[in-house]
């Protein structure tokens, strides 16, 4: 490839970059591969791609000036490039889901975080609560019996885990802290006679009392279900610890 | 572009002509089985990236702003000689150019060719991402003031500067740089800062926007390949399994740095990350996640590789490693914290 093509695709693919991010944040997207919090910055990265290919555009052939000896340019790094957008706009975009658990195993002894924050997430309502917020909650207690009888209110994607006895499922959540290659799994058990019937994925909203369930020896929280209910996937598929 | 490069270069297109064909089978027959894992993959690599990119811009507009608004001379005169002096400025420069793993690269090869000495620039690469005040502030929120802060930055210091004195026997920055990268950039410098007529501040911006922009290119692709082999490896390394592995003062510290290189998060959130481990592992295995982590993972290295010789990048590697092992392994053993 000549200098001058070369320069004209490596602009329109600097271009094509900053839309990209712009628009994963147009299109709700974003938070199916980062935490919420950083969206600011991916707005300030799209931004900045775009200045930066409208800048690298090449204005005619004497601003090139010295370069015109006529060598050529191999395509790889324009092509390697192009990978996030190939990938970003042919591949629809799916949230991380169970076959993601399948090598990160699930988080039993999810962080525990520190000084006040987790007093403060315990003392919501129980039917506030969301799979992370319980699961903490069974960490953190010395005896998880107390929360025996509360009500649960959560929604999540269902994981038929192999270590489960019939009639029970794990609704599972995935919770990023920077984006999806930190992402780390928590689940609650569901006791249900109908629990069998729930294909792997599937997004549900699962209410009923809470009991204290076992996983691998672990006292993990179970949801004894009043109703299990089909969602749609939220547009805010992860939460954030 | 070498043929590293290159061949990494055709496996990851190999990798994506794979799993077009895929996609596209899928596409024609309406619900062919595409391997879940695929989804997976290519979630978690641009995720990655997403998240990385922003950081690399950083990088690479300082870098250029530095280029083109700081002269060779006034900046050599700022930065000390002396190479003892040079590795400790070094390891705390990053309180004054406060970017991370992906954004310190392009910002270091500038520096060298202004003029600073190679014990600092090693130095400030590998304590950089950590001894900056935005990682200070997110390790502070994980882990409050105790000894996991100032054994974190401390050791990140320490190590930083020590590899740094081994590199302080080099005088010339371009014995340690790869050669073929040297040209364009001299070449790019010379017409910049030996302008013929002063030019305004507009061009001046515009030429930085220019290098910033060549720069991404040239890291971005290792950013790329780096992002796509950590999405790889956490599709099918079962990390499970790996965590499983234990506790002991020595397995533990070297379970959770191979999984530091395997996550390659950005310096900026992994003490977040490590909340995790707390309780099950032990205290130096989390500071060598937090201390290892950021110097050397996938995609850094990836990076360290386009700007240094490769004899450069393994002990820029492996000095940091036997020292953060043996640090680890000492706090287990002898604090009992």
């Amino acid at each position: 490839m000549n200098e001058l093509n070369y320069k004209r695709t490596q602009s329109l693919i600097l271009l094509a970059l900053g839309a990209y991010l712009l628009y994963k944040i147009a299109s709700g997207t974003l938070y199916f591969y980062i935490n919420e919090r950083f969206t600011w910055l991916v707005l300030l990265g799209g931004l900045s791609l775009l200045a930066l290919g409208i800048v690298a555009w090449p204005r005619g052939v004497h601003a090139e000036g010295h370069h015109d000896h006529a060598h050529a340019r191999g395509v790889w790094p324009l092509a390697i490039l192009s990978l996030p957008l190939v990938l970003g706009f042919l591949v629809p975009a799916r949230p991380l889901d169970s076959s993601a658990l399948d090598t990160r195993g699930l988080t039993t002894n999810a962080l525990v975080g520190v000084g006040g924050q987790v007093a403060v997430q315990l003392d919501q309502p129980s039917d506030q609560r969301n799979v992370l917020d319980w699961v903490r909650a069974f960490n953190y207690a010395t005896d998880p019996v107390i929360y025996e009888g509360e009500q649960a209110d959560v929604i999540g994607f269902v994981y038929q885990d192999a270590r489960l006895p019939e009639g029970q499922f794990l609704v599972g959540r995935f919770a990023v802290s920077c984006c999806v290659a930190d992402a780390f799994a928590v689940g609650m058990i569901v006791q249900s006679d109908e629990a069998g019937r729930w294909a792997a994925n599937q997004w549900v909203h699962v209410t009923g009392e809470v009991q204290v369930g076992t996983l691998d020896g672990v006292a993990v929280p179970m949801i004894l279900a009043g109703s299990i209910k089909e969602v749609s996937i939220p547009p805010q598929p992860y939460l954030f610890p | 572009m070498n043929r590293i490069a290159n061949i990494l270069g055709m496996i990851g297109l190999a990798v994506l002509g794979v799993a077009l064909v895929l996609f596209l089978q899928n596409f024609m027959a309406g619900q062919v089985q595409v391997p879940a894992q695929f989804f997976t993959f290519t979630t978690i690599f641009l995720g990655i990236f997403i998240e990385a990119a922003p950081f690399l811009l950083l990088g690479t507009l300082a870098s250029g702003l530095v280029e083109v608004f700081f002269k060779k001379e006034s900046l050599q005169r700022l930065m000390p000689r002396n190479r003892f002096l040079g590795a400790l400025a070094g390891g705390l420069l990053g309180f004054v150019f406060p970017v991370c793993e992906c954004g310190v690269v392009p910002l270091t090869r500038r520096l060298f060719h202004k003029g600073m000495v190679p014990a600092m620039g090693v130095a400030f690469l590998l304590a950089s991402p950590v001894l900056n005040p935005i990682v200070l502030v997110s390790t502070y929120a994980a882990y409050g003031w105790g000894p996991v802060l100032w054994l974190r930055m401390g050791l990140s210091f320490a190590v930083a500067v020590a590899t740094g004195l081994v590199f302080a026997l080099e005088e010339q920055p371009a014995r340690l740089l790869r050669p073929m990268q040297l040209e364009p950039i001299r070449g790019g410098s010379v017409d910049l800062s030996v302008p013929m007529l002063q030019p305004s501040f507009a061009a001046r911006l515009r030429s930085a926007l220019k290098i910033a922009g060549d720069e991404f290119f040239e890291m971005g692709r290792y950013l790329i390949i780096g992002s796509m082999m950590a999405a790889l490896l956490q599709t099918v390394v079962p990390q499970n399994a790996l965590l499983a592995l234990g506790s002991g003062p020595l397995l533990s510290v070297l379970v959770l740095m191979v999984l530091a290189v395997l996550l390659s998060i950005c310096s900026t959130v992994d003490a977040f990350v490590s909340l995790a481990f707390v309780g099950t592992f032990t205290t130096g295995s989390i500071l060598s996640f937090l201390v290892f982590g950021p110097m050397v993972d996938i995609k850094s290295v990836m990076l360290y590789l386009q700007v240094f010789r490769r004899r450069t990048v393994s002990y820029m590697v492996l000095l940091p490693m036997l020292m953060i092992i043996l640090a680890s392994v000492f706090i287990n053993l002898n604090l009992g914290i």
